[in-house]
């Protein structure tokens, strides 16, 4: 037997506003996933510390081919060399172009901290502890697992996504220690052994341009974008869909998603903290 | 135990070498090419017994012994799959040049590459060229040199910002989707179905899109830049009150066409590796949906490590012909 369907006005104006509509309840669903795990957080201490402590563990040492080279931290370390590395390479031969390489040891201070650091350390944290998330999560959700979950009355957003906002929020603060150590030697090195510039030239400049109070904003927007990142990948990994692909899917999309979120956070942060004006005085 | 990890490596060593040998030999599209139980027999057994790691030989009868050799085994994992990945690639850069070249896959996976990294590339752009300019210019005004913002936003664009931006974005969006894709494909055994078909999954699937990763990179790698510097020149103009022509003038004072080679060659060599990485992380994938997640996690981390470690190398040799 076959049912007549009534044939829909307008087939493209309906399309548009389910493409419209579709965007925004997903805008929505994200928010209340958000709100959901931030407000579980405090259950979270209270109810799941083992799985908590036990996410810790894991994050900071990775897991399968990750913890092979090292972990998260050899990663975050590795990354934040290389960037640091690079302020030694493009700053000092920009620098001696305009014949003031001198200054490298203030570009060091000025441009790892406010710049270099908190930006190398959201994309190594989106691509190392983010994505290990989202691929966990994901797969239990192909498999199942979150329903089984939820029948056995555990909450699951609080026990998978609010712990790792948390053990992500710890992790994250000895990683930004080994960034920061790690840029700054990085940029070092490359200037006092490679291009040979004199070490009492490039500390002089350094320490006499590192700001303290630099660096403790630094950290507090490396925690912000540890957040938001979490955040970002418990998310899609939450709602992975389709299959075996599906998951490495969901991976890909969330790591894109919270580099674009982190970008815009970075500059929010900055353009917060230091003001239109920059907060920076070059003569005191 | 140990009979069965032998006879893995053995086939993986075979595996890796047949690959090499077709491919010096022109025999790209024969069955055997990849075949776990062709290697046992003919030219490539020969060969491989000459070559074989210690380990491929008849296990021991004293167990004591053939501890020690696992153990070995596990230790060189990592070691053995850096090989595999360069063998790979190798194959990849060999089949390039063999008729027939998948045109169809290329151009639809250049395409899939494009659609998926184009909004997050200029997403991600904006930000980081407004926080470097902002971050310049403090320091240029600071030192009463406001009018040279230009030159700041065009290094710090140029050199960095946009090779570094094409890098995440390549590598985040689309080596992870390709990366996903093909781990999707092996575990449904869709890749052993090609061979027994007689199709070499090298040629056919990994050459199109190792090949459209790269030209994406670089035609992302010249977007990048252009809006990076749109972005740079609105809020220098609009937000910092410097004056458009000054910023316009100042773009070519220290930034010129080699950097922007260097630039591009940079995002090459990005394009390239992300997609040797993505598609070798893809087809040796093993262990259902978690495994595909795991892999495109690696994928992710590997490729920023070795594009950053390429960042500093080319960045390092190029100076040496941009600046004067």
């Amino acid at each position: 037997m076959t049912v007549a369907l009534p044939s829909k006005l307008h087939p493209p104006l309906q399309r548009t506003k389910n493409v419209v509509v579709g965007g925004w309840n997903r805008i929505g669903s994200q928010m209340q996933f958000y709100v959901t795990t931030l407000g579980s957080i405090p259950d979270a201490l209270i109810n799941y510390r083992a799985e908590g402590l036990r996410l810790i563990a894991q994050m900071g040492l990775g897991t399968a081919a990750l913890a092979m080279v090292g972990g998260t931290v050899v990663i975050v370390g590795f990354l934040t060399m290389t960037t640091g590395a690079l302020v030694a390479v493009q700053g000092y031969n920009q620098l001696a172009s305009v014949g003031i390489e001198a200054l490298t040891g203030f570009a060091s201070a000025y441009f790892n901290v406010r710049l270099i650091v908190p930006g190398t350390a959201s994309v190594a944290l989106s691509a190392t502890i983010g994505a290990g998330a989202t691929a966990q999560i994901g797969a239990m959700r192909i498999n199942e697992e979150i329903d089984a979950l939820e029948v056995l009355g555990i909450r699951s957003i609080t026990y998978l996504a609010s712990t790792r906002v948390i053990a992500g929020v710890v992790v994250v603060i000895p990683l930004y220690c080994i960034a920061v150590m790690m840029a700054f030697l990085a940029s070092r090195a490359g200037t006092v052994t490679i291009y040979g510039q004199g070490s009492g030239v490039y500390d002089h400049y350094f320490n006499t341009f590192l700001s303290g109070r630099d660096i403790i904003w630094s950290f507090f927007q490396s925690i912000a974008i540890t957040i938001v990142i979490m955040l970002v990948h418990t998310y899609y990994g939450y709602n992975a869909s389709g299959g075996p692909a599906g998951v490495g899917e969901a991976v890909g999309r969330a790591v894109r998603t919270s580099m674009v979120v982190a970008a815009v956070e970075i500059v929010m942060i900055t353009l917060a903290v230091y003001g239109e004006s920059g907060n920076f005085h070059l003569a005191s | 135990m140990p009979q069965a990890e032998n006879n893995d490596l053995q086939r993986r060593a075979g595996g890796i070498f047949a690959v090499a040998v077709s491919a010096a030999t022109g025999h790209t599209r024969s069955p055997v090419a990849l075949s776990p139980t062709a290697i046992t027999n003919g030219l490539t057994s020969r060969a491989l017994r000459k070559f074989a790691p210690k380990s491929s030989l008849p296990p021991p009868a004293n167990r004591v012994v053939g501890a020690p050799r696992v153990t070995v085994y596990r230790a060189a994992k990592p070691v053995r799959a850096v090989g595999d990945l360069f063998a790979m690639a190798l194959d990849a850069m060999v089949l390039i040049f063999k008729p027939p070249f998948a045109w169809r896959e290329y151009l639809l996976q250049s395409w899939f590459v494009a659609r998926v990294s184009m909004l997050p590339a200029l997403m991600m752009t904006l930000p980081y060229s407004v926080i470097l300019t902002f971050i310049f210019n403090i320091l240029l005004t600071e030192i009463g040199a406001g009018d040279f913002s230009g030159t700041g936003a065009a290094i710090g664009t140029v050199n960095q910002i946009a090779p570094i931006v094409t890098v995440l974005v390549v590598s985040g969006a689309g080596s992870t989707a390709m990366c996903a894709d093909l781990g999707a494909r092996t575990i449904r055994e869709e890749l052993d179905a090609m061979r027994v078909l007689g199709i070499n999954p090298i040629q056919r699937l990994v050459v199109p899109r190792v090949l459209a990763a790269t030209t994406v990179a670089l035609a992302l790698e010249s977007a990048v830049t252009v809006v990076g510097l749109t972005g740079a020149f609105f809020f220098t103009v609009y937000v910092q009150h410097v004056s458009a022509g000054a910023f316009v003038a100042g773009l070519t004072t220290l930034t010129g066409l080699s950097d922007v080679v260097v630039s591009m060659v940079k995002a090459t060599l990005f394009g390239f590796a992300a997609g040797v990485i993505a598609c070798y992380k893809g087809i040796s994938v093993g262990g259902g949906p978690a495994g595909v997640g795991n892999a495109v996690n690696e994928t992710v981390v590997f490729t920023f490590m070795v594009l950053f470690a390429i960042n500093v190398i080319v960045t390092a040799v190029g100076i040496q012909f941009t600046v004067s």
